[in-house]
């Protein structure tokens, strides 16, 4: 009896899950041999692919022009980004956590740009940048600088793009004012009965007591900017200089516009590998800072 | 501390805040300001604040060349089933997951949470290729299909993790009525997982509403255009008419921001419970 029971319960159990185990196969693990394979042929998809071995490898690591650009300018982009955004939503969330009125009004304001789409915002922040008549360069003339080409030269354009990506990051901000308002007041007192001060409450209460959530944050926003796509392509298209032809673009172009899927396939295993081993490092390093409560 | 200084305002605190929060809203007030002029004066230096003559009939010029219902109807074409698919699937997931004691379950939900930090694009050839394979590459197929396979690893675990705080009694009274699983999970606890089931909802449609890398890859007709793709195309041809961009602009972020102001309480939930719980 209780074992038929429970191999009725499996059969629904699978049959439950059957949309997700085919997802995991169809999206996730053939996707990702079929990257493999790909990466080793030459594929321009009108004719049938032909084996050339690690070939592709090899030209991207010589004579590829782009490759090694990109990787640099995904590294920059995504740590800026994440560092900038992580430093910006800690901000505002612990002035939001202080005794001013309005609170959910406030937090309501800052979360508002992750829901507009980036495409939407990339052409808003590319009017404001732009250099003639964009706002930007008019609040710089009243401090008396010079007009800046933000998106038109290779110093600018990258910290212009991680400005608008942090803009849409009102979810971290929602997210740590969660955080800090469930840190227990008592542990804070307690700091406060032993004439700790203000940082000491900071440094030795609310960071430990926030460090898993920083954590999850930092690993989740990382995987996620270092596929940035669309404010490159919508604004930029790579330049100027290749300053902004991030690895995804570099896929999208190689695959898509020029037709060298096996080319794209190698790029994109490499940008496995690299992501791979960056949530790889940040586990890493993990330990020497992340705090457990009862760990 | 006293009562007193608990009710206090921080002053310098409130101050800088509601700067920044002038600022975090400036670009939504430069974008529908900017939407509102004449072109000459838009290209004013240095710029006015506000537009002097409200140009109204901005929008109906723009639409003229920028249609924003065809795109509107190609993007809910796509995110409508979508939502379903997601829904529906991840649902049946989260229950399995949080509910049934079987072999492998383990295996499986590790496996979906390290699906969850696998980056998406590194995929898109082989997909792409399989895809043309079966002749379906061009179109909405391949946008709509994968939402109906499981809906993403970190749905399904948002899902279990609510259903893992409804306590069992209610499944197992209806277990013992004689009630299959199917009807436990949608008669008995769908009301009560309703929360994560909007935040689900909302989250989805954010995605979907946003993404331009797939309909570049498989919308290839300007007839099905998705908005995103519709207004990148559009700024890329109309490089200098930002009165009209902005217009376009303002028609493609109306639909994200209003579900946002409808159901705000949820987003905040529902990111609160993605940033915090995992």
């Amino acid at each position: 009896m209780k074992s038929s029971r429970s191999r009725r319960t499996t059969l629904v159990a699978y049959l439950f899950l059957t949309p997700a185990i085919l997802g995991l196969v169809f999206i996730t693990v053939l996707p990702l041999l079929g990257v493999v394979g790909i990466s080793l042929t030459h594929w321009s998809g009108l004719v049938p692919p032909t084996y050339i071995g690690l070939d592709n490898y090899r030209d991207i690591f010589t004579v590829d022009p782009y490759f090694a650009r990109s990787v640099v300018a995904t590294l920059y982009f995504a740590v800026g980004a994440v560092i900038m955004g992580t430093l910006y939503a800690f901000f505002v969330a612990l002035m939001l956590n202080q005794r001013i009125p309005g609170r959910g009004f406030f937090r309501s304001v800052f979360f508002l740009p992750y829901v507009v789409p980036s495409v939407g915002a990339s052409v808003v922040w590319g009017w404001m940048y732009e250099a003639n008549f964009g706002v930007f360069n008019y609040f710089l003339s009243l401090f008396g600088f010079d007009k800046v080409q933000w998106l038109g030269n290779d110093i600018t354009a990258t910290p212009s793009i991680i400005a608008l990506t942090v803009w849409g990051l009102g979810n971290f901000i929602v997210i740590f004012l969660a955080g800090l308002q469930s840190v227990p007041t008592s542990y804070l007192e307690a700091v406060e009965i032993d004439g700790g001060r203000a940082w000491h409450k900071f440094r030795h209460v609310t960071l430990p007591l926030m460090s898993p959530i920083i954590f999850f944050n930092v690993l989740m926003s990382l995987v996620t900017n270092l596929q940035i796509f669309i404010p490159a392509r919508t604004l930029t298209k790579g330049g100027p200089n290749n300053s902004t032809l991030y690895m995804v673009l570099l896929i999208f172009r190689e695959g898509f516009e020029r037709n060298n899927f096996g080319h794209a396939a190698a790029v994109s295993l490499i940008f496995f590998l690299f992501i791979g081993a960056l949530t790889g490092l940040i586990f890493a390093t993990s330990r020497k800072w992340l705090f457990f409560e009862g760990a | 501390m006293t009562r007193q200084s608990m009710h206090r305002v921080n002053v310098p605190v409130t101050i800088v805040i509601s700067i920044l929060a002038i600022a975090c809203i400036f670009p939504f007030f430069w974008m529908l300001r900017s939407s509102f002029m004449s072109n000459l004066e838009i290209n004013r230096y240095p710029p006015t604040l506000l537009p002097t003559l409200w140009h109204w009939e901005n929008y109906p010029q723009t639409l003229r060349t920028f249609p924003f219902g065809r795109y509107l109807l190609n993007t809910l074409t796509i995110t409508v089933p979508a939502l379903l698919g997601t829904l529906l699937t991840s649902t049946l997931a989260a229950y399995t997951f949080a509910r049934l004691n079987f072999r492998g379950k383990k295996f499986w939900f590790m496996m979906v949470i390290a699906s969850m930090l696998m980056p998406g694009a590194v995929t898109i050839i082989p997909i792409f290729l399989g895809w043309t394979q079966l002749g379906l590459s061009n179109g909405y197929v391949p946008l709509i299909v994968p939402a109906f396979l499981g809906g993403g690893g970190f749905n399904i675990f948002l899902g279990r993790q609510f259903l893992l705080t409804i306590p069992r009694d209610l499944d197992e009274a209806a277990y013992i009525d004689g009630a299959g699983h199917a009807r436990i999970l949608f008669q008995v606890l769908l009301p009560l997982i309703k929360p994560v089931l909007i935040s689900i909802f909302l989250f989805t449609f954010i995605i979907y509403w946003n993404d331009l890398l797939g309909p570049l890859i498989y919308i290839t007709r300007n007839q099905q255009n998705t908005i995103a793709q519709g207004l990148a195309n559009f700024r890329a041809g109309f490089g200098t008419d930002y009165r009209a961009i902005m217009a376009a602009c303002t028609m493609s972020i109306a639909p994200s921001v209003a579900l946002y102001f409808i159901g705000q309480r949820y987003f905040i939930e529902g990111i609160v419970l993605s940033g915090l719980k995992a």
